[in-house]
């Protein structure tokens, strides 16, 4: 690991981690290597620790974006190694809610944890996320911050019900795990870190 | 003879023993548009012991007061773009509820001089405009709010946008706290008329809990935000008003620090919170403003979790001195049957 690398990412030292990637790349270190050793589990410590309420909002959203700056530049060094995302999924607010806080700190921390992730957008309609297995995302990730809109995830589930190899998970503030069961959801998260945890664990299984 | 509807909020607020605990509804307009006989019922049962000036709408400027911003684009309330007095979009999915922002006023703080505040509204003529608010007052025997409601990082958020705000507190402090002059100086002057006036109350807000902690790390909060609402606070009380303050999310980290500033009475989603913590570390020190569970009480059908939630709410910071307004929220997807339940609620743990 790149002690220094995973430090910057943690402290959401943007140019730093662009210096630092592109000093390892320089160095002929393995794209993979550079990702998987210390900027995944950089921002996964992150993760945890807003889990935990060791750090707050703005600290995860700095380092997330310290972490895309340095994705920016590997990613195409990963592309042309032939590198394959861990797998493909939708993140999306649902249809009537335009929140996206939430929302984008999971599609962050997927990127970040090297899934290849189809930001949906806000105020998704079912059809959004249709489309985006239609173009080959197994999990769907569906956000609501309200409890109007929260309802429509039961729309999403029941759409895809019919497919097995679908999965949802869904999450935001008003949603809760018993609400996520009701409606016959795969998974519940509380936060960005265990929707990501969630993630893994569905595609380990799959 | 009966104490009226401000002399029970005060007393309330004072915890000096009122007659009733105070009632007080809020009602978006999705939901007045949606119910109105089952609304007429509950406000003929249960009457609210505030009042806002007329033409008052979830915190729009009165025409009897303030002027038009010629920035002012649209309805808040109505689907579609929405442009407020600051130049701030909104989008807006459905007819009744605020939009959220479509576009940050600027992208970059360092764009600090395109951030101009709306003193055009402001009165144009000082006298006459509370020579209203003043007959208003004087003709009520309710607890008057001031109709402003000013918010600091609500408004640097429309202004520079949720995630560059949060980012930018942290990055740019210096800017940050230059933006937030600006903000806090429009404030202070719309502030300061409505303190001249012989309103009872005035409020600010601002949201600053997630569903389960801060927003943001107390103490960055505490050396930023919390010297510019003392501001607020103080030139309430030197006026003799009292001052509110509504925060949505977790906010118990916070609740001393308001006490300490001077708020009198917080609205805040109890609900989010270890409510018997909040008892042990805050009760009796200031007055809890409602509220009841928006997000899974007074959305149900089955009433009975209305009535439990206020038992809950009694449970940990009843006192018959004061300390507690009865106040809720139908928003969109409320069920209105709930407020009779919950008033009735309130009264049947009162009697005992």
């Amino acid at each position: 690991m790149n002690q220094n690398l995973f430090t910057a990412v943690c402290k959401g030292d943007r140019n730093k981690v662009k210096e630092l990637v592109n000093s390892e790349l320089a160095g002929n270190t393995s794209p993979n290597v550079i990702l998987n050793e210390s900027m995944i589990p950089a921002i996964r410590n992150i993760g945890e620790r807003f889990s935990k309420h060791e750090v707050f909002v703005p600290e995860m959203l700095i380092a997330a974006r310290a972490m895309q700056a340095g994705l920016d530049i590997l990613s195409p060094v990963l592309a042309k190694a032939g590198h394959k995302a861990l797998g493909k999924v939708a993140v999306g607010t649902v249809k009537g809610d335009l929140h996206d806080i939430g929302k984008n700190l999971v599609s962050i921390m997927l990127k970040g944890a090297g899934y290849e992730v189809n930001d949906l957008g806000v105020n998704c309609p079912v059809e959004k996320y249709d489309a985006a297995v239609q173009n080959g995302a197994t999990v769907v990730l569906c956000s609501a911050l309200l409890t109007t809109t929260m309802t429509y995830m039961k729309d999403i589930v029941d759409h895809f019900k019919s497919n097995p190899n679908v999965k949802i998970i869904v999450g935001g503030a008003p949603v809760t795990k018993d609400y996520a069961n009701s409606i016959s959801a795969h998974g519940y998260g509380s936060d960005a870190y265990e929707a990501v945890q969630l993630v893994d664990s569905l595609f380990k299984s799959a | 003879m009966p104490q009226t509807s401000r002399e029970i909020v005060r007393r309330s607020l004072d915890f000096d023993t009122p007659e009733r605990m105070p009632r007080d509804l809020w009602v978006l307009p999705e939901m007045e548009r949606k119910h109105p006989g089952i609304l007429k019922k509950i406000r003929e049962a249960y009457p609210s012991d505030f009042a806002w000036l007329p033409g008052t709408s979830n915190f729009n400027w009165i025409s009897s007061v303030y002027n038009v911003s010629p920035r002012l684009k649209g309805n808040p309330y109505k689907a579609g773009e929405y442009i407020d007095e600051w130049g701030c979009v909104f989008d807006n999915v459905y007819d009744g509820i605020i939009g959220e922002i479509k576009k940050p006023l600027i992208e970059d703080i360092s764009d600090i001089n395109r951030v101009i505040p709306p003193y055009e509204i402001l009165p144009s003529d000082y006298a006459k405009a509370r020579d209203f608010v003043n007959s208003f007052c004087g003709n009520s025997d309710k607890f008057v709010f001031g109709s402003c409601c000013p918010r600091l990082w609500e408004r640097i958020q429309f202004i520079l946008g949720t995630e560059n705000a949060m980012m930018d507190i942290m990055l740019y402090e210096n800017e940050f706290r230059d933006l937030l002059r600006i903000i806090h100086d429009f404030n202070l002057k719309e502030l300061e008329f409505w303190a001249s006036t012989d309103v009872d109350v005035l409020m600010f807000m601002d949201d600053w809990g997630c569903q389960n902690q801060l927003l943001l790390r107390p103490e960055i909060w505490r050396n930023i935000f919390k010297p510019l609402y003392k501001e607020y606070c103080d030139l309430a009380h030197s006026n003799g008003k009292y001052i509110f303050m509504h925060s949505d999310g977790y906010i118990i980290d916070i609740y001393k620090d308001l006490i300490e500033i001077g708020v009198n009475a917080v609205n805040s989603q109890l609900f989010c919170m270890d409510m018997r913590q909040i008892a042990k570390e805050v009760k009796n020190k200031i007055t809890f403003w409602g509220e009841i569970d928006r997000q899974h009480v007074l959305v149900s059908n089955d009433l009975e979790k209305g009535r439990a939630a206020v038992r809950k709410v009694a449970e940990s910071l009843y006192n018959p001195k004061g300390g507690i307004i009865a106040q809720f929220e139908l928003g969109t997807g409320a069920n209105p049957d709930m407020a009779m339940v919950i008033y009735d609620e309130w009264e049947k743990i009162q009697k005992r």
